[in-house]
């Protein structure tokens, strides 16, 4: 209970935030994707996921692989198999509405435009086939259609199933407030049970509302009757009023009433719920898992050295973090993301102290420190100064046994260089870079580099690194 | 006669006083160097070989030094340091008039490396300094 209470207590806002829009992301899907074949699968492999946890918490390792395989497998599965279904919910909706609008105006207008059209066209007995899609593609199952992608309005479907108008006799889609499609041949119902009274129109409309998820409203041209095909039935509209409510309810418009829309609620409401409840479980579990404990060994990083010293020696260059926190945390730490500050803005020339403590460390969000070793880091800090020193050469290697050098000088004899203080005063002499002399002349002229080290000196200004060495060798008396 | 004014004398006094020592100890240490050398040698206090890099096969170092004045027995020193490492420490005595000295060193894999020989008085100020390289 107290680790439970440790652990709400320690939430940050950012944290808050970061379950917060995941969930709403997560309860987004669901709005949009709800009631569609693709939705069904990812619950599926949801499912599927929380059951390869519990494998391999359980230590099941084979069982685990093969469930993470189907897992990997089905988000494959997904986009590919239903890219229709994902790109019509998409196409069909706006920005505003996919990010967070749950019902529209445009097609409570649209509902409406359609409402009125089919009625005057039934008082007027002039026969109609009109298709609302539902979450399903209708790519495969619908043939012909002429691309119409005209804005809904009454006069533009009485003119398209006008008797006189070439189109007339095919069915018109509708999709949002757009005509997207007139003249599509849809498929033919097989049963043998429709009453005698229904033409080709009604057993056409049965045949995709057999085949799909989509409605289908036809007119009747004999007897100007409005029938509503919908999961495999046809249902004789005669008000107005229910044919709306049909449409609403068909188009996911939230304006029902009554036990439907309440039990609809209810599901929303379960839905954000089981949203913030599965992603709160996740971050905690990711970001506040503490089954795995590792050591990094992390370099230190100096700050705010005032620019007339430096760092003569440290008694440590990198110091060993132990760090815990959940598995995948851990596994995804970037170098970058852990850093060992020092602050060296109040310090002297000379040996200082510091103590690594949890400020001097960023860790990314969820990680938690449990140790440093060392814990104490000695820093000798020195002022920097220029000295001029002689410059001697390091020879290196050797002269065929019969030669010796007699003489060798340097130009410049002196060379300046910029230091530490301290170190500089103990210095006396500078050497050259190895000079093999297993390449030398009788006599000659050679340069070579003034090996600085440690590598924190300098060459000043005004001196060259580069030293002129004149040589001449001769014969050893025996 | 006139007698020269008191601070005069008092001056001049003061001069007679500071100026024996100073004169005392430049005549007190009119030794002068004029010859020092490194080589891998030395017959009958001639050096033989001279050289600025030894192979350690050769097994010894010499540093010959040759002072002409020398008015009065002194001593002085050479100071082998191996990089800036203090290595031997040689006393050498001077006799008058003129004399030749020389220190040396065992060369061993260890000595391999950059050298300088300071030849110094007693009071350590440094007469020459000798660079050379011990090698393989």
């Amino acid at each position: 209970m107290d680790n439970f209470l440790f652990l709400i207590l320690s939430l940050r806002w950012q944290d808050i935030v970061d379950i917060g829009l995941v969930s709403y992301i997560l309860l987004r899907f669901y709005v949009l994707f709800r009631g569609t074949n693709a939705f069904r699968v990812l619950i599926g492999m949801t499912i599927l996921w929380f059951l390869q946890q519990v494998a391999v918490s359980m230590g099941l390792v084979v069982t685990s692989w093969v469930v993470q395989g189907v897992v990997a497998l089905g988000a494959f599965i997904i986009i590919v198999v239903f890219r229709n279904e994902i790109r019509n919910v998409l196409l069909a909706r706006n920005l505003r509405s996919i990010l967070w609008e749950f019902s529209s105006k445009t097609v409570i207008t649209a509902i409406e435009t359609i409402v009125l059209s089919v009625h005057e066209m039934a008082q007027d007995k002039c026969g109609a086939l009109i298709v609302l899609p539902g979450k399903e593609d209708l790519e495969e199952v619908v043939q012909g259609g002429i691309p119409w992608k005209g804005a809904i309005s009454k006069e533009m479907i009485l003119s398209i199933f006008w008797p006189d108008n070439p189109v007339h006799d095919g069915a018109a889609i509708i999709q949002g407030d757009q005509i997207n499609q007139v003249a599509a041949i849809l498929p033919l119902s097989r049963r043998d049970d429709l009453p005698s009274y229904y033409g080709t129109r009604h057993r056409a409309a049965l045949g995709l509302a057999e085949a799909t998820d989509a409605l289908v409203i036809v007119v009747s041209e004999e007897r100007g009757d409005i029938v509503v095909a919908r999961d495999s039935q046809l249902k004789t509209v005669k008000q107005k009023r229910r044919l709306g409510q049909i449409l609403q309810e068909h188009m996911g418009v939230a304006v029902k009433k009554g036990r439907e829309s309440r039990k609809e609620k209810l599901a929303f409401i379960a839905a954000a719920l089981f949203s913030v409840i599965f992603t709160t479980g996740v971050w905690f579990s990711v970001s506040r898992g503490v089954d795995t404990l590792v050591t990094l060994q992390v370099p230190l990083e100096y700050t705010k050295r005032d620019l007339a010293m430096e760092i003569v020696e440290t008694s440590v260059n990198t110091v060993n973090l132990e760090l815990e926190g959940s598995g995948a945390l851990i596994k995804s730490i970037r170098p970058d993301q852990v850093q060992v500050r020092l602050d060296l803005s109040k310090s002297k020339a000379g040996p200082n102290t510091f103590t690594i403590t949890r400020k001097t460390i960023s860790l990314p969000p969820g990680v938690v420190l449990k140790g440093v070793t060392p814990s104490v880091v000695d820093v000798e800090l020195d002022v920097l100064i220029e000295r001029e020193l002689p410059v001697q050469i390091d020879w290196v290697g050797r002269l065929p046994d019969h030669f010796i050098l007699e003489e060798a000088t340097v130009e410049p004899k002196m060379v300046a260089i910029i230091g530490g203080k301290r170190m500089l005063e103990k210095m006396l002499t500078l050497y050259t870079e190895k000079v093999p002399l297993n390449n030398l002349e009788v006599e000659g002229v050679i340069t070579a580099n003034v090996a600085l080290n440690p590598a924190s000196l300098k060459i000043a200004s005004g001196s060259d690194e580069k030293v002129t060495i004149r040589y001449l060798t001769r014969l050893r008396n025996q | 006669m006139k007698y020269p004014p008191l601070w005069l004398l008092i001056l001049t006094l003061g001069l007679l006083l500071m100026f024996p020592l100073t004169a005392g100890s430049q005549s007190g240490n009119p030794i002068a160097l004029v010859q020092a050398v490194l080589c891998e040698d030395i017959l009958e206090f001639v050096p033989q070989n001279r050289t600025t890099v030894f192979s350690i096969e050769r097994r010894t170092a010499f540093c010959f030094t040759a002072f002409d004045p020398v008015p009065q027995k002194a001593i002085i020193y050479h100071h082998w340091f191996h990089r800036d490492t203090p290595s031997a420490r040689i006393k050498l005595t001077l006799k008058p008039p003129r004399w030749s000295t020389y220190s040396s060193i065992q060369l061993r894999v260890e000595d391999i490396g950059p050298w300088r020989v300071e030849i110094t008085d007693d009071q350590g100020n440094i007469f020459h300094i000798l660079r050379f390289s011990v090698t393989e």
